[in-house]
């Protein structure tokens, strides 16, 4: 946890050397810098030849240690994003440990102290990580029992390990705390460990709990790091100093793949504190002695929100134009090359289609979408020769170091990426581009730099969610039963993991474009089925993965155009999808969701309505990576303005055990809202250079008083048989479904294509008639 | 480099080098090392760096230090700690009101703000206070009832 309590007045502006700083000054620095003296031994190059790199997967020391005051640390390769994982893997952790969570902290993602776990996304913490931290966290309880034994003298199956302390059966006044045991030495125990990231096998023979005993896992802990986050005692990687430290900004190129002709550094030298441009072909940065200099300096090179041209600022780039059309993205998808893949392919929809009563066809299109966190992307680096520091708040640290070994040349024991929690990302935003920024800049000037971009560099260039288009096409017997469905989708990359400033530093490239996915589970049992994606690689801008990447639309698609089936077939929307689902766990969510709401079955769209509110009902739901979501809201739509509210949503999720009932409703809360505003507002504007949506009001986001008057929340299969699957993002997928399909039921128009702002839904009904 | 400014921040005067026309916002992050206020957009935007001056809500990354020269301005950390949380703060703990929690800082003070102009306020009025308020999780349900909770005396 990275609260440390600050007192004002000892943060006073520190002039210590680095050597003196490594020396001492323990209270002063702290004060002003969290940064834990060990790990800058890399980077102050103090510590010729010492290793920066992780610890062993195979020693026991490498997941936990035990303080002499009993208190212990769990050490993960995870990190925490804002979705309460720390607590979360703190009481799988005190769980198997048999230790008292409040006093079990969690060191998490720096490389120089944690195994690599694989980087913290796709809702996979919980599910993968674990598994990895409970088998670790049970053999050290059998190595206590084990030194119990030794210290009691009694064989350890009259022992047992309880609150942090080992006691004698039948004798609980005869008990020896785990720090005693320990006795301030490290854990230097061997534990068996295959494989790794996600893959990784920790101690597969310790003796884990049974789960029918759990009383930590599965309790609502308070997360530990909520007190230190109202209070502005914690310290995000915005928030962190380091001694000798400039401020550096970017200055990116006025069009995305935009020549740097020229920098007229006139007026620069009189910024007070200014220190130097840095110039990497057409990577360009200002580095100053304070942030506002950095500031003032980036602005004369042409770093501002409203950028009046290429050649308008002091920074001169060529003309260049060559992004699609905005207009034309979803036909660009379709004429751009990529390779294609079935996801389902049964009987023949062909040969189906002749017989059918009747064909229904539609397109949905989706636009890029951003991750839009509130706190732009920030990262400081200490590159030197042959070692660097970078202090950053990425969802990959351990990926990262690799990256910046490649890029500086340093071989990757001598880098260090201490990392800090950062303002939520939702994916891959900047903070993984920002480090490279930094180093950049670091390297430059010899000195450790602090980059943290300006609203429009991160709304301009954080990687963004693609567009995507789906042509769906569905096929009725006389009856109303579904003989065919097709479902075609055409999707850029969500997986770029490219370096922007590598990019424009022309540098060789580290990362890979990868090639979009449908990121869909078809769980439908028609007869005559076509589901396919045509993948690609990036379209127009940079694009990687944004919560739920991509399915979040296909699930937007397929969800929706069931419900236009089944009103084709005057059939209740929910009965419909029962009727075509063999998966149990969708059927359960699904029939939980519906009691819960209090569902009437009856055919879309509602009874005609008078007057200037409609109201309609939708349902949804998915299948991400094997948790089970099914969601249902009430909308009301304004006839007059188009203007769709949401009043009440209920969501029955099913991602097996959950180990925190309140975080993973908080979690569910915020994917819900979130997922909202993308369905409501999100789009991000272009035009043939640059994104125009460089702020939030070019770019708007759900406000408060959009929000839903109630969120209903049910968990089903919370059992402990169930393992633990991922609840970060899954019950974002059905919402733009869930909406379309309440606006469908409340004035019986369609919306395919997101966001529903009111302009479209007043176009949709006048095409409607 | 600069002029001396004194700023009276959290009760305590303090000189800070600064640029007159420099942001308090970097003056209270950079030179006094307070975590509470944030930046976020630098344009008045997200609220993300909110703190009171004179006992108004006020957006730090487009207030001058000359203009801040004077007032009294209280951060989050002026409210009170981990150990002595005020009412408010110990509400967002008790509603768990947070997910990344690089936001509520200008949630808590614009609503220390707001409940002491309006001590019983109705769900849509604190959604209203809040509307120029930005929260990219969605902690919004619980980041309204915290405020509920504090307005009810700590009561949820």
């Amino acid at each position: 946890m990275n609260t440390r309590p600050e007192n004002l007045h000892e943060t006073e502006r520190l002039t210590v050397s680095r050597r003196n700083f490594l020396k001492g000054s323990a209270g002063l620095v702290v004060a002003f810098s969290i940064v834990d003296p060990t790990t800058l031994l890399a980077a102050a190059g103090e510590a010729e030849g010492k290793s920066a790199g992780s610890p062993s997967s195979s020693k026991l020391y490498a997941w936990l240690a035990i303080d002499p005051d009993n208190t212990a640390t769990l050490f993960t390769g995870k990190v925490e994003t804002g979705t309460g994982v720390e607590t979360a893997l703190a009481q799988i952790a005190a769980e198997e440990l048999e230790f008292p969570v409040d006093r079990l902290d969690v060191v998490m993602g720096t490389t120089s102290r944690t195994v690599d776990q694989g980087p913290t996304y796709g809702s996979m913490t919980v599910r993968y990580a674990g598994p990895q931290i409970r088998h670790a966290a049970a053999a050290a309880r059998k190595a206590l029992l084990d030194m119990a034994a030794g210290h009691f003298k009694l064989p350890a199956q009259q022992l047992i390990a309880r609150d942090g302390k080992v006691a004698v059966i039948g004798a609980p006044d005869q008990s020896v705390t785990f720090g005693e045991l320990v006795d301030g030495k490290r854990l230097d125990i061997d534990i068996e460990a295959t494989g790794k990231g996600f893959g990784l096998k920790v101690a597969p023979d310790a003796p884990v709990k049974d789960p029918s005993t759990y009383s930590v896992v599965g309790q609502s802990l308070r997360r530990k790091d909520i007190p230190g986050k109202v209070t502005g005692q914690f310290t995000y990687i915005q928030d962190v100093k380091v001694d000798g430290m400039l401020h550096g900004r970017v200055v990116r190129p006025y069009g995305v793949g935009a020549r740097l002709e020229s920098v007229d550094e006139t007026g620069l030298k009189d910024i007070p504190g200014f220190v130097q441009v840095v110039r990497r072909e057409n990577f360009l940065g200002v580095v100053a002695e304070t942030e506002w200099a950095a500031i003032k300096a980036a602005e004369k090179l042409g770093s501002t929100l409203d950028p009046q041209g290429p050649q308008a600022a002091q920074a001169k780039w060529g003309d260049w134009s060559d992004l699609p059309e905005q207009k034309e993205i979803w036909e660009t998808l379709r004429k751009t090359a990529g390779g294609n893949t079935s996801i389902s392919s049964k009987g023949s929809v062909d040969m189906a289609l002749p017989f059918a009563a009747r064909t229904i066809k539609a397109t949905y299109e989706t636009p890029f979408q951003m991750h839009g966190s509130i706190g732009p992307s920030c990262a400081i680096a200490d590159v030197r020769a042959d070692s660097a520091t970078i202090w950053g708040g990425t969802q990959m640290p351990h990926e990262i170091r690799g990256n910046m070994a490649q890029m500086l040349g340093i071989d990757e024991d001598r880098i260090d990426l201490v990392w800090h929690e950062a303002s939520g990302a939702y994916g891959r935003n900047g903070l993984e581009h920002v480090i490279p920024d930094a180093a950049l800049m670091s390297q430059a000037v010899g000195r450790p730099v602090r980059v943290q971009w300006m609203r429009w560099d991160e709304h301009g260039w954080e990687p963004k969610g693609p567009p995507i288009v789906q042509d769906l096409t569905g096929a009725l017997d006389a009856d109303g039963n579904v003989v065919a469905w097709r479902h075609h989708m055409w999707v850029p990359t969500t997986g770029d993991t490219r370096l922007v400033a590598v990019e424009l530093a022309g540098l060789p490239e580290i990362g890979s474009e990868g090639q979009g996915d449908a990121a869909i589970t078809y769980a439908y049992t028609f007869d005559n089925a076509d589901v396919a994606c045509h993948g690609m690689g990036r379209v127009g801008l940079l694009t990687a993965w944004l919560r739920s990447p991509a399915q979040f639309e296909t699930t937007y698609a397929m969800e929706a155009f069931i419900d236009e089936l089944a009103a084709e077939a005057k059939q209740d929307p929910l009965s419909f999808r029962l009727k075509y689902l063999g998966d149990q766990r969708a059927v359960e969510v699904l029939r939980a969701a519906a009691e819960a709401y209090g569902w009437e079955p009856r055919p879309s769209p509602a009874p005609q309505q008078d007057g200037k509110l409609a109201k309609g009902r939708g349902i949804a739901w998915v299948n991400r990576d094997d948790a089970r979501v099914a969601t249902i809201a009430d909308v009301t739509v304004d006839r007059e303005s188009g203007e769709i509210r949401v009043k009440r949503v209920v969501v029955a999720h099913d991602c097996g055990l959950v180990v925190n009932p309140d975080g993973l409703r908080n979690q569910i809360e915020g994917n819900v809202i979130q997922s909202l505003s993308r369905t409501l507002h999100e789009e991000v504007m272009f035009d043939r250079s640059r994104v125009t949506s460089l702020d939030w009001q070019g770019y708007p986001i759900l406000r408060f008083e959009e929000i839903p008057d109630q969120i209903d929340i049910v968990f089903v299969n919370n059992r402990p048989e169930y393992p633990s699957f991922g609840g970060g993002e899954p019950s974002t997928c059905p919402t733009a479904a869930v909406i379309s399909n309440a606006v469908f039921d409340a004035i019986g128009v369609r919306l395919r294509r997101t966001p529903f702002r009111p302009e479209r839904v007043k176009a949709a009904m006048s095409r409607t008639g | 480099m600069a002029n001396p400014v004194t700023l009276n921040v959290n009760g305590q005067d303090h000189s800070v080098e600064a640029d007159p026309d420099s942001m308090l916002l970097y003056a209270l992050r950079d030179d006094l090392g307070l975590h509470g206020p944030k930046f976020g957009c630098g344009l008045s935007q997200c609220g993300a760096c909110t703190v009171l001056m004179d006992g108004a809500a006020t957006r730090s990354c487009v207030t001058p230090v000359s203009a801040a020269a004077g007032t009294k301005i209280v951060t989050l950390e002026g409210l009170g700690t981990i150990d002595k949380p005020h009412p408010l703060q110990q509400a967002f703990i008790d509603e768990q009101a947070v997910q990344c929690g690089y936001c509520i800082n200008g949630m808590i003070m614009t609503a220390k703000v707001f409940l002491d102009d309006n001590p019983h306020p109705s769900r849509d009025e604190i959604k209203q206070a809040l509307n120029d308020n930005l929260c990219r999780c969605g902690t919004h349900m619980r980041i309204v009832r915290a405020i509920e909770r504090a307005a009810k005396g700590g009561q949820g």
